[in-house]
């Protein structure tokens, strides 16, 4: 049922250029505009579609609203994800390019993304003598 | 939605018949121009039979080295296809069912479109 | 020559891998017990080291990514943290040993007991990735670290039979008092040694901290070229003293004053001097390679900002991650164990480690979108595929010989 023995037909010109989730934008780091390290994608906010509820043909399609992080470490051990609220949002209209890695547009620092490095920053290195020399 | 949950769900034909699983969601940036990149318009799912693996997207991007292991994992995702859309009936928690008369259509990634 | 000079981050990522503490005393006891029988073993994974490391060293020049980043990019979430637990875990063990190995050094170049270095020796390394810039730093411990050649030296003084010696290497054999067992196993320990996952880690990362791009392509070529054969040299130079002057005597080494017997025996105070700064100063390097592969592999895994290049301010996970492997150190070291047994117990863990590292590196030196026009040749493909064979069949045998010969003894 599965095999198809001839080739099978390319699908129509899609009119701009493709994204696989899997294969282009999971996992991979997130750049800011300066090309410091913001965290890593760990999954996908989609618009749509509602669950268990039979689509109307001819409805648009669903778009990619934001980019996801924070998974917990055991539920990318296990499975699983935390609930949607925990999880930190990074707005599609923030990135300006997906490569190798997904560069915002905007800085790091003030996202919610970066709330633990902050954390870590203020409570601790910054009070370790010499956290804020410049090594150059 | 989330995606991640859509990811690895079994796909099914319009009478029920077992698929393949999503290995991947396919986006297309057609959608709103934004300041800084199009909106991505869902295009279709891609279809596998396992879920597994198919990171590596051998199967899709036409990277043929290293030989053998180009050649065991598009052997090991032999029967992936796209499905577009319009071709969705309804995305479930447990499974994904399609229209009847769906079309699969070819996953390779064409070199002018891949990012 | 400015090129020449710039070849101290290979130097210190082999030194790191051939010549830290565990290697140290393994080459002792392989030349003590196997004479120069597994000398091809070190000459097959300095070949395998170049391999993937040049691989590694040119997609972090040409793509900017270091390794862990792509193994976690492209294993997926999974076998990536599989990797990381594994890799963390040979980093934590080998920094444990690698701060006591710089306590033993110190205790026997200056009698106090080694106990007592081992904070001294955890805040210097902590001091050095804190404030040190990284060039300065890979200089001067590569440097130092090359005053081991005086094994080589001692060699050459001991007037060794060199027909036999190469009669030993050419043609090996398992001796009589030795098992085939045996044999495979710290053939095993030290092909595992020769390909540590950290070196590749240290080597790419190093890379991106010194900001190689295509440009830097043959630096990164020559680093590979001259630093692994020169730790490989090292490496051999330890087991052949070991052979001239311990086997014959049946001196058995149980500790680092074994080690240097021979050196002792053919260059006399002046090689000791040598070779005790030379064993403080590679097992500090190793001490100060592995730490950073800490911090390089949990950060590049979680998507952190990371850099000795950056303040720590802006690297602040970064950092606060290797201080807490240090404190884990000191802390393990503190309970007594035995600083050499805790680096034989990680080739379980390389076993795991070893082939999820590769594969990706593998994948990835072939993919256009990371290397454009840079991918990998035909001959590098092959030798890749068949050391790729080699790595697995050493991975899935390490843990039964370890349980069947008892780690070695």
């Amino acid at each position: 049922m599965t095999s198809a023995s001839a080739p099978l037909p390319k699908a129509p010109r899609a009119g701009g250029r493709i994204l696989d989730a899997q294969l282009h934008l999971m996992d991979r780091q997130v750049l800011d505009h300066d090309g410091v390290p913001v965290t890593t994608v760990d999954d996908l906010e989609v618009s749509g579609p509602a669950l268990d509820v039979n689509i109307e043909p001819g409805s648009p399609a669903p778009v990619l609203t934001a980019l996801l992080t924070g998974s917990v470490l055991g539920t990318r051990i296990f499975g699983g994800r935390p609930p949607s609220s925990r999880l930190i949002r990074i707005p599609w209209k923030d990135v300006a390019e997906v490569g190798v890695v997904v560069k915002l547009g905007v800085k790091g620092e003030p996202l919610d993304a970066s709330w633990v490095e902050r954390w870590v920053r203020d409570k601790i290195i910054a009070r370790i003598p010499g956290g804020r020399h410049d090594p150059r | 939605m989330i995606l991640g949950d859509l990811l690895g769900t079994p796909v099914l034909d319009a009478d029920g018949g077992r698929l393949g699983r999503v290995a991947d969601v396919r986006f297309v940036l057609a959608g709103t121009p934004h300041q800084l990149m199009a909106e991505p318009r869902l295009l279709g799912l891609i279809v596998g039979p396992h879920s597994a693996a198919s990171f590596l997207g051998y199967e899709r991007n036409g990277l043929t080295r290293p030989h053998l292991i180009a050649r065991f994992l598009r052997w090991r995702h032999r029967g992936s296809f796209l499905v577009l859309w319009e071709d969705v009936a309804q995305v479930g928690a447990r499974s994904v069912r399609l229209r009847p008369g769906f079309t699969r259509y070819s996953a390779a990634l064409e070199n002018g479109e891949q990012a | 020559m400015k090129r020449l000079l710039g070849v101290a981050l290979g130097i210190l990522t082999a030194i790191g891998g051939f010549v830290d503490i565990g290697d140290l005393v393994t080459n002792a006891v392989v030349g003590s017990r196997f004479g120069l029988s597994l000398v091809w073993v070190v000459l097959v994974g300095v070949v395998g080291i170049i391999l993937f490391a040049n691989m590694s060293g040119r997609v972090a020049a040409v793509s900017g990514r270091a390794t862990f980043e792509v193994i976690r990019e492209r294993l997926g979430p999974r076998a990536g943290l599989a990797n990381l637990a594994a890799s963390f875990l040979i980093n934590l063990m080998t920094v444990t040993a690698e701060i006591g190995g710089v306590a033993l050094a110190l205790q026997l170049a200056s009698s106090v007991y080694y106990l007592l270095w081992i904070p001294v020796a955890a805040v210097a390394v902590w001091l050095v990735i804190w404030r040190v810039r990284f060039s300065i730093m890979e200089n001067v411990t590569g440097l130092l670290g090359l005053t081991l050649v005086i094994f080589a030296v001692a060699v050459f003084l001991l007037k060794p039979d060199w027909g036999s010696l190469a009669g030993q290497v050419l043609a090996p054999s398992v001796p009589q008092q030795e098992t085939a067992w045996s044999y495979s196993y710290y053939a095993i320990a030290l092909f595992g040694a020769a390909m540590t996952p950290y070196e590749v880690f240290f080597f790419s990362s190093g890379a991106v901290e010194e900001k190689w791009g295509v440009k830097d392509l043959a630096q990164s070529r020559i680093n590979v070229l001259v630093g692994f054969p020169l730790g490989g040299l090292l490496s051999i130079s330890i087991a052949i003293c070991a052979a001239l002057v311990l086997l014959p005597a049946g001196i058995s080494v149980t500790s680092l004053s074994q080690v240097i017997l021979p050196v002792a025996e053919g260059a006399g105070k002046l090689g000791l001097a040598f070779v005790l700064v030379g064993i403080v100063a590679a097992t500090f390097g190793a001490a100060l390679e592995t730490t950073l592969s800490s911090g390089y592999t949990l950060a590049q895994f979680f998507g952190w900002s990371w850099g000795k290049f950056r303040r720590p301010a802006e690297a602040a996970r970064f950092h606060l991650s290797m201080i807490v492997c240090l404190l884990v150190g000191i802390a393990v070291l503190a309970t007594g164990v035995d600083p050499v047994l805790v680096t034989e117990y990680s080739v379980v863990f390389s076993a795991i480690a070893l082939p999820l590292t590769y594969l990706p590196i593998l994948i990835v030196a072939n993919d256009p979108q990371y290397m454009h026009e840079h991918v990998n040749g035909r001959v590098v493909n092959v030798l890749g595929m068949v050391y790729l064979v080699i790595i697995l069949v050493a991975s899935i045998a390490a843990i039964p010989l370890m349980i069947v010969t008892g780690a070695g003894s």
